[in-house]
């Protein structure tokens, strides 16, 4: 684990750390022609001090002292000690060449082939403003990087053989050219890099054409398809014409006048039937020839945006040691697959949904360490994050063998929220229910604290992956051996699978990966119930909308046919299936966006552009879910304000603070709440008694009287009250605290540090709804 | 360029000068350092409209409007320009002008603008000349326009007995549905 942590770091900070060093010694030229340029000048200090920082990280600490004798160099000269001076510019190029030496054999024993102390010295040196002595270094530290150049990868070997040869041939001459020389020539070629840097903006560009050469491309391929249609008819006619020339000819004295007409078209039928098979000929091997270009064109421009996740895992180890630490549990993270390689776009979009469900293995998956010892699992939880292709997809799956997903509770808390009904809940499998996590703000947790449970839940993951990234989700648990989450994605955003249907006269594309299946359905399968139309489907019923009236379309006027295409979408445990009026087909899409102007639209994800250069617009499933649930009059949870069905909501404050009591009180005004106050435990409990209703407590903890913590349990011992959620907000953050508000029973914990409006509030809403 | 041609045609360029200026009412000797705009005018129903020429990208005869759902009703839906996606937007919707456009209606013209990083193509009836104005001909928008209308234009000039009214592209190109 941990040799695996330093190598990965080690890694980003390479990565990292060329950008830095490019920066650097483009700088210094810079610097040459203008010594007082401030704000490169800052740059440059940053730049090294960043280096500095980011080395002494991954434990490279030649790189991190001699960094630090840069900055050094640099403050100097950026409050005016000392000038950048043309002289300084070789020691600013044989410490960063040094850094890069350093950087390339990071974890090998180099001292032998540089000597990083009398470096360190000659920039001191410099660092002290003793020009003179740095002048005459230069020459005598020359062979410096030459030995060091002799070690690096093979490239730079007979580069270094190249560069030693004419050194004792020039010697003669004068010992102090001849080294600058072969120098002057090594920084040369070590310019020509293997990496070019290109703005994302000019490869998205690129790509756009390039979709627009296979468009051109496929209109080529039928193109070349008409002409052979074109080059048939031509060639029947050219018999047919022969057949009647043949039979003409016998008849002389008929055609008479005629015949030299008849020669005419004679030549013309041939000529037509000739050119146009060679012009067919021609065409078809052009059009193939410039397929497989175009098809390589494709391939190897995504390519270019590809980039392996360990670009994404490499931050990983660090965050969950974070999150361990912040539980109080004992966490390896185990990393596997990094160099599995992903487009950019999408690795820009996995780092969220990654660190939520990792989040959530730490707090919810893995026990604590008492815990674990008692069950005799290993002290150490492991988490597990793997990354594989698998066809035109990555699956990224991250497990813990933690305590894994309790469907009972899942179950009682989704009844208890309102997500499902008591017999609901009763009928639904094991598997459906651990699918609930997905819900909008949902959680098992039996409080909320700051870091999991508030907005960040895995309703949150689902919509990235299955909105954003158009992939899918899928959760596998078994209780107290573990969970594992599955991310199943395109391996690039631009391109997806994709069900085209036809609505209102209107082509749409509907994702695949989302797609259950694709039915006909005799119309009097559709049962009518409660105004809904259903159908059923392997024992389960399954709710019928029209997608038109989902995407607010009219209806198209022609005849319905007989059968009903219908498209059934799973959605995070939902069902649902859409009436469309046919299906068209199923086809790869290239997914663009709707453009600069339309940010974001209902219903629609995107749009592509099909073969013969039409568009047509990629739906958008999370939306069409919940619109469409939403018609159903099933409403999806979060999109109701508990407000328009029953009237304003009440809250009783419990706070001895004067300023925070009505900090509070504004904060719950301001959202239409109905605020009660009580100036301390116990006034609260007698008002609560009394009969005030409410729907929720929200209490400080420490006041006189009765206490936030005596509030809670007293609330929650009393059957008439329990159901009421408790909000503890406090200053009080060690862990036992919370853990006593937990005992107590309260169903949210905020530290006043990490209070603000919105937190209350969503923390509110969520228990109240 | 301008200093050639006034090598040229000195005495005829005066002319055209003195001529403005005394429609411009302005004093001959400034003339020569005032600030213009290019507008490209452009009629929407029977009413002259304008654009400044610095943000038009393009003009389009003949296009295909894919329609979008769910988006507000002056936006007609996206076209395909060389692929890339721009949307489209009916500008007699947004001028409030009686003349509500359908989708199959042909003879109309697109203006590609860009605003601010915002790239849509607003269909007009008719496109027009390139006019140069002086900044200072400029006006704010009527006073009597309603709010509604009244926003949706940035200015006015007077020209050839007309007022041409200057669309805001900033409030028409602002983007859809981004607090969403």
């Amino acid at each position: 684990m941990v040799e695996f942590d330093r190598s990965a770091f080690i890694q980003k900070f390479q990565e990292e750390a060329t950008e830095y060093l490019q920066r650097l010694n483009e700088g210094v030229i810079t610097l040459e022609g203008d010594p007082k340029n401030r704000e490169l000048i800052d740059q440059m200090l940053r730049d090294a001090h960043t280096l500095k920082g980011s080395s002494r990280m991954v434990g490279l600490l030649d790189i991190s002292d001699i960094a630090h004798r840069l900055e050094d160099i640099m403050v100097k000269i950026r409050d005016g000690e000392m000038q950048f001076d043309p002289s300084m510019s070789d020691s600013f190029f044989e410490a960063l060449d040094a850094i890069v030496f350093l950087k390339d054999n990071a974890g090998k024993d180099v001292s032998e082939q540089i000597d990083v102390p009398s470096l360190l010295d000659r920039l001191a040196a410099v660092a002290s403003g003793s020009p003179s002595e740095v002048s005459q270094v230069p020459p005598s530290a020359e062979p410096q990087p030459a030995p060091s150049a002799a070690a690096a990868p093979a490239p730079h070997e007979s580069q270094a053989r190249q560069t030693s040869e004419p050194e004792p041939a020039a010697a003669a001459p004068g010992p102090q050219q001849a080294p600058a020389q072969p120098a002057v020539e090594e920084k040369l070629q070590t310019r020509t890099q293997q990496t070019v840097r290109i703005r994302t903006e000019q490869v998205d560009r690129l790509l756009n054409l390039v979709s627009e050469v296979v468009i051109s491309q496929i209109k080529a391929e039928q193109h070349a398809r008409d002409l052979r249609v074109a080059q048939a008819l031509a060639n029947d006619l050219y018999q047919a014409w022969r057949r009647v020339n043949a039979s003409l000819a016998f008849d002389v004295q008929h055609v008479g006048a005629a015949s030299d007409d008849l020669g005419v078209i004679d030549e013309m039928v041939t000529e037509l039937k000739n050119r146009m098979t060679h012009m067919l000929k021609e065409y078809s091997d052009e059009v193939s020839r410039a397929s497989t270009v175009v098809a390589d064109l494709q391939e190897h421009s995504m390519a270019i945006r590809m980039l392996p996740v360990s670009t994404v895992f490499n931050a990983f180890p660090r965050a969950v040691r974070d999150l361990a630490r912040q539980f109080k549990k004992e966490v390896d993270l185990v990393i596997e697959g990094g160099d599995t390689e992903l487009d950019k776009k999408v690795l820009e979009e996995i780092n969220d949904p990654l660190i939520h469900i990792m989040r959530n293995a730490v707090d919810h998956g893995i026990e604590p360490v008492e815990k674990r010892r008692e069950l005799g699992k290993p002290e150490k939880g492991t988490i597990r994050l793997a990354a594989r292709q698998e066809g035109d997809h990555i699956v990224i799956e991250i497990s813990d063998d933690g305590a894994g997903i309790d469907p009972a509770a899942v179950k009682a808390a989704a009844v208890r929220k309102g997500y499902i009904t008591e017999s609901e809940a009763k009928s639904m499998s094991d598997r459906e229910a651990t699918y609930l996590i997905f819900e909008a703000g949902f959680s098992t947790s039996p409080i909320i604290t700051e870091i999991s449970g508030r907005g960040v839940g895995m309703d949150v993951v689902r919509e990235f992956i299955v909105d954003k990234l158009k992939g899918s989700l899928d959760v596998e648990s078994r209780p107290g051996e573990g969970t594992t989450f599955r991310l199943t994605i395109p391996l690039t955003l631009a391109i997806i699978r994709a069900l085209l249907v036809r609505v209102s006269g209107q082509v749409f594309a509907i994702p695949t990966a989302s797609i259950e299946e694709t039915l006909r359905i005799d119309p009097a399968e559709v049962i009518k119930a409660e105004g809904r139309e259903v159908i059923r489907r392997q024992r389960r019923t399954i709710p019928l909308v029209h997608l038109r009236d989902v995407l607010g379309l009219p209806a198209d006027e022609e005849a319905e046919t007989r059968k009903l295409p219908v498209v059934t979408i799973g959605f995070s445990g939902h069902r649902m299936g859409f009436l469309v009026d046919a299906f068209v087909g199923e086809q790869q899409i290239v997914i663009k966006t709707l453009g600069s102007h339309l940010k974001h639209v209902d219903n629609v994800a995107g749009v592509t552009i099909l073969g013969a250069g039409e568009v047509v617009p990629i739906l958008n499933v999370p939306d069409l879910m919940a619109n469409a649930r939403r018609m159903t009059g099933k409403t999806a949870g979060t999109r109701v304000k508990p407000a328009e069905e029953r009237g304003p909501r009440r809250v009783l404050i419990c706070e001895d603070s004067f300023t925070t009591r009505e900090l509070e009180r504004s904060i719950f005004e301001a959202a239409g709440y109905v605020v009660e106050t009580a100036t301390d435990g116990a006034a609260g409990l007698t008002k609560l008694r009394g009969g005030l209703q409410v729907d929720a407590v929200v209490t400080d903890v420490q006041m006189p009287n009765m206490t936030g913590f005596e509030l809670t349990r007293a609330i929650k011992s009393d059957d008439a009250l329990k159901d009421i959620p408790v909000i503890i907000v406090t200053s009080l953050e060690r862990e036992e605290e919370k853990a006593e508000g937990i005992d107590a029973g309260a169903d949210a914990y905020i530290t006043k540090s990490v209070f603000n409006q919105d937190t209350l509030l969503d923390t509110v809403e969520r228990l109240i709804r | 360029m301008r200093a050639q041609q006034y090598d040229d045609a000195d005495e005829q360029i005066q002319k055209i000068l003195r001529e403005r200026a005394a429609s411009l009412a302005q004093a001959e000797s400034e003339e020569q350092a005032v600030e213009t705009r290019g507008l490209l005018l452009f009629l929407v129903g029977d009413e002259t409209y304008a654009v400044d020429v610095e943000h038009v990208r393009e003009i389009v005869n003949g296009f295909t409007v894919t329609r979008i759902p769910c988006v507000p009703s002056h936006v007609l839906g996206v076209i395909n320009v060389r692929g890339e996606i721009v949307s489209v937007v009916d500008l007699a919707a947004v001028l409030g002008s009686a003349s509500s456009r359908t989708l199959e209606q042909e003879e109309s013209s697109g203006i590609i603008v860009r605003f601010d990083e915002v790239t849509a193509m607003l269909v007009v009836d008719e496109i027009g000349d390139i006019i140069d104005v002086p900044t200072a001909s400029i006006e704010p928008p009527l006073s009597s326009l309603d709010r509604a209308h009244a926003e949706m234009v940035s200015g006015s000039v007077y020209q050839d007995g007309r007022l041409i009214a200057i669309v805001n592209l900033g409030r028409i190109l602002q983007p859809v549905g981004e607090s969403a």
